[in-house]
């Protein structure tokens, strides 16, 4: 790596070298039995070079020729991709939690037997089909660049995903966590889905009409998405936000708080710098309904004369690999302030209305509008402020700018789930379409 | 290579096993608006080894070929580890050794392509919609993937095949006032870069249609007979049905594999569905899946009853099923899994006129904007439709999203048109993503689809 930043900044401006060497081990149970187990170690290098304002990049799994990368990276420069940004001196990082060195010792055969266990406790008391995956990963991130930065950081996680699935229907109560290292599954979390599973058996199919909709972590996304793509520095720069010229205005209700919290290293993956070696920091969106900020990368702070908040990762939406992904705006640590109700004061407050466990299809639609419209997958039925049955075939239909507006309620815990940690939010007035 | 391969493979002690090696080249392109932002070509490797040992089947995979005795290691001890608690051994359907090199003819093959003519060609169609007022954005761009994949296996099987992908397009945004449109491009093919030519016609059509979308009326929520486009009709193909004939997904779902038993009226009359990836010159086109074994054409239903089923080996082992050819992977980093190939619904005899009469009143909805299914349950976006009135085509809509169940759906066709036409580009993600994804259909017609409006 360091021979290639050599290399590189001999014939450009400025370069950067990026690497990424994850490991992930997983296992897989399915329909209550052991499936499949599958490891993978990677490594890769990612090259970013500047030379008179434009991008040269490329990237490889082994470096075994430096001169092809970088001719690669030098090729690219021909097609003038602009580049006005400078590459970060980061000296100083936060330092953080990130790493605890007895993930190294965690044998599969214990996450096998893990698996096992909370497999028997669900098969003795649902009759659900019964879906489980954990996994270790451990991860190293080096950022190098010709201002002298030359930042790492070790990351290491165990987790698991634990889904119960409702015969026929492939619609499941799921819930997951993570840890620095192995811990076990708590008991109330596998009580709590039992309970679910075995409360909401009966399929109920209730009318089309405007109700309350309580948002759980794990559809929480179908509005996530929206926010976030209205808040990129990327939609901003592109016209296609609609809350473009809304800072310091309430777009939400009061009760809402949204921030990006990197640093908090209670949790496995804290940040303390950037894909670009950009030193993290927490970052307030919504406060109180009102919005306060968008997030930057390097390159789109430079297009709107903004400073990089930190946040430009080597992530897209669809999987891809982080070498070969140019670093774009994300936010990866997504938090939404738990409020003051429990989740029984929030099904009283709900009174009847609908419990969205899962949502299909957010990732369709209008998203920049800011308009959802997905199927519940699945959804509870709520009747004097107790579930009374599942929903199969019923859409939830909006737009984020609305929905967030009429939040009733607020849940006082935070969940793991896809792009961060939120608590269930009550929302009052939400299209619900259904065949009645 | 295959003699590095065989040597890496003669280390390991087990019942079978199998090395997979791929160099994976990338040529991308992207324009965001007037700007381009990315332009370069990549190439990466690795390799994928699998092992079945004492029952159990595990897969390793690595980039470094200095880490291959620490994988291998790993993945016999997992393998081990899995037979020791399954009560049924895994085992693998019995296929024929080959050996054999293909690479599939190209219509001019896309590495021979200078990366300025693709610029320029693109360059060209990013233009077609940024000339026109209220065009707010594009994201328009060429994506050129070429897996060169080399197979070994410890039965003898040497295979080399070259599978080249070539597409082109993106998203165009339309504004007016505080309303955002948008409407996705795309055409592409697995028979070389002539599928990415010519296709100004295309993008000027979809320009039209989303400044069209900036004055249609949204869709109300409800319950309606549809006409559903062949792009949409075969999202349904594809993700609804398609899916489940996957047998590693309904392997493990009891309720699910009861239901989809071969021989079970599933679907109306009129409905005809198969896979077929030995089909040329089509997107989903391929010789060997990743076990080695030759791709074959699969019947799935005929007249409603289900007749076939997609496998890996070990599915196939499990089900006493044919085997099938359609256990892929994405590329050098992932272990195969069950994909399709080419799937969609045969052809009919109806026009879509007749269609049209025979609907009356209803939606007509075209083009597919992303799919997802949870079981028996699914939720597709479409890009835009038209009320039909008295068997014509009346207003445009927008914000169209449908859900409904399988089973119920297939029952529901109650008409299949004339029009197959098969998707150009893919994309299906399945914990890995399927560029090489190929379905399609006639236009059908579909009584009771539940709409979710805005």
């Amino acid at each position: 790596m360091e021979k290639l930043l050599e290399m590189a900044k001999k014939v450009c401006d400025q370069a950067e070298v990026y690497s990424y060497e994850p490991s992930t081990s997983s296992v897989d149970f399915e329909n209550a039995k052991l499936y499949d187990i599958e490891s993978s170690i990677h490594a890769g290098v990612s090259l970013r070079i500047i030379k008179n304002g434009k991008l040269g990049f490329a990237y490889t799994r082994n470096i075994l020729n430096r001169n092809e990368i970088l001719q690669n990276a030098l090729d690219s420069l021909k097609g003038k991709v602009e580049a006005k940004y400078d590459f970060p001196l980061t000296t100083e990082i936060s330092n953080l939690k990130t790493y605890d060195s007895s993930i190294e010792d965690l044998t599969i055969s214990r996450m096998v037997e893990e698996l096992s266990r909370i497999s028997e406790q669900f098969q003795a008391k649902t009759d659900a089909e019964i879906s489980l995956y954990s996994y270790k990963n451990i991860e190293k991130i080096r950022v190098m660049n010709s201002k002298g930065t030359d930042i790492n950081s070790k990351n290491g996680g165990f987790g698991f995903y634990l889904a119960l699935i409702f015969p026929g229907g492939a619609s499941s109560i799921s819930r997951s966590q993570s840890y620095f290292t192995f811990k076990k599954t708590p008991q109330n979390l596998v009580n709590e889905m039992i309970e679910f599973y075995n409360r909401s058996k009966k399929v109920i199919e209730p009318k089309s009409g405007k109700m309350k909709v309580l948002w759980m972590p794990g559809s929480m996304h179908t509005l996530t998405w929206r926010i976030l793509s209205g808040t990129s520095a990327k939609s901003i720069y592109e016209k296609i936000s609609p809350i473009a010229e809304k800072i310091g205005e309430k777009i939400f209700n009061e009760k809402l708080t949204i921030h990006d919290a990197p640093l908090d290293d209670k949790y496995p993956w804290a940040r303390a710098f950037d894909d670009e070696g950009v030193n993290c920091n927490p970052l307030s969106i919504i406060e109180n309904g009102v919005l306060k900020s968008f997030y930057y990368d390097l390159n789109f702070a430079q297009k709107l004369d903004k400073k990089s908040t930190g946040h430009g990762y080597r992530t897209s939406r669809w999987g891809g690999e982080a070498i070969a992904l140019k670093p774009n705006p994300n936010l990866t640590h997504l938090q939404i302030k738990p409020g003051n109700a429990s989740f029984s004061e929030l099904l009283k407050f709900m009174d009847k209305g609908m419990i969205i466990e899962g949502a299909m299809g957010a990732h369709s639609g209008n998203i920049p509008n800011g308009d959802y419209s997905v199927g519940v997958s699945p959804g509870f039925y709520v009747e004097n402020g107790e579930i009374i049955g599942r929903v199969k075939d019923a859409m939830i239909a909006g737009n984020v700018y609305d929905t967030l507006k009429n939040v009733v309620a607020i849940e006082d815990t935070l969940h793991p789930s896809w792009s961060g940690r939120f608590p269930a939010i009550l929302c009052d007035d939400v299209s619900v379409a259904t065949k009645k | 290579m295959f003699e590095k391969l065989k040597k890496i493979l003669q280390k390991v002690e087990a019942d079978y096993s199998d090395i997979r090696y791929e160099q994976k080249k990338d040529c991308i392109i992207t324009f965001n608006g007037k700007e381009l932002t990315r332009i370069g070509s990549n190439s990466t490797d690795g390799f994928v080894v699998r092992i079945l040992k004492d029952g159990g089947l595990s897969s390793v995979a690595f980039t470094k070929e200095t880490d291959a005795d620490t994988a291998i290691k790993s993945a016999l001890e997992n393998a081990v580890l899995i037979g020791k608690n399954i009560k049924k051994p895994i085992q693998l359907a019995k296929v024929p050794v080959v050996k054999e090199t293909f690479f599939p003819q190209m219509n001019e093959d896309p590495r021979k392509i200078s990366i300025s003519e693709k610029l320029e060609l693109v360059r060209k169609y990013n233009d077609i919609p940024l000339k026109k007022e209220k065009i707010v954005n594009t994201n328009i761009g060429y994506v050129d993937t070429i897996r060169e994949k080399y197979f070994v296996t410890s039965e003898g099987s040497e295979i080399r095949e070259d599978l080249i992908t070539t597409r082109v397009g993106g998203m165009i945004t339309s504004k007016e006032g505080n309303l955002l449109q948008n409407i996705r491009v795309s055409s592409g093919g697995s028979d070389g870069f002539y599928n990415v030519r010519n296709q100004e016609d295309n993008f000027a059509n979809k320009t039209k249609l989303v400044l069209e979308l900036l004055k249609a009326k949204p869709v109300k929520a409800g319950v309606f007979n549809c006409i559903l486009n062949p792009s949409l009709a075969g999202v349904f193909a594809h993700e609804a049905f398609g899916h489940f004939s996957e047998a590693d997904i309904i392997e493990t779902l009891p309720a699910m594999r009861q239901k989809m038993e071969i021989g079970s009226k599933l679907g109306s009359d009129v409905l005809n569905i198969i896979d077929d990836a030995t089909l040329p010159n089509q997107l989903g086109f391929y010789k060997y899946d990743d076990e080695g074994v030759a791709v074959r054409s699969t019947q799935l239903m005929k007249n409603g009853i289900l007749c076939g089923r997609l496998h890996s080996r070990r599915t196939a082992f499990e089900f006493n099923e044919p085997i099938s050819g359609h256990c892929v992977a994405e590329d050098y980093r992932f272990a195969p899994i069950i994909r399709m190939g080419t799937i969609y619904i045969e052809a009919s005899t109806p026009t879509f006129e007749e269609l049209l009469e025979s609907l009356q009143d209803g939606l007509y909805i075209v083009d597919a904007k992303g799919g997802q299914t949870a079981g028996e349950n699914f939720t597709f976006g479409a890009q835009y439709g038209y009320v039909v009135k008295d068997g014509k085509l009346a207003g445009m809509i927008r914000d169209i999203n449908i859900s409904g169940n399988l089973y119920q759906t297939m029952k529901d066709i109650i008409m299949v048109g004339n029009d197959l036409v098969l998707t150009k580009t893919g994309g299906c993600g399945k914990g890995q993503t399927n560029i090489r994804s190929c379905h399609g259909a006639p236009h059908i017609l579909v009584n009771n689809v539940v709409m979710g409006g805005v």
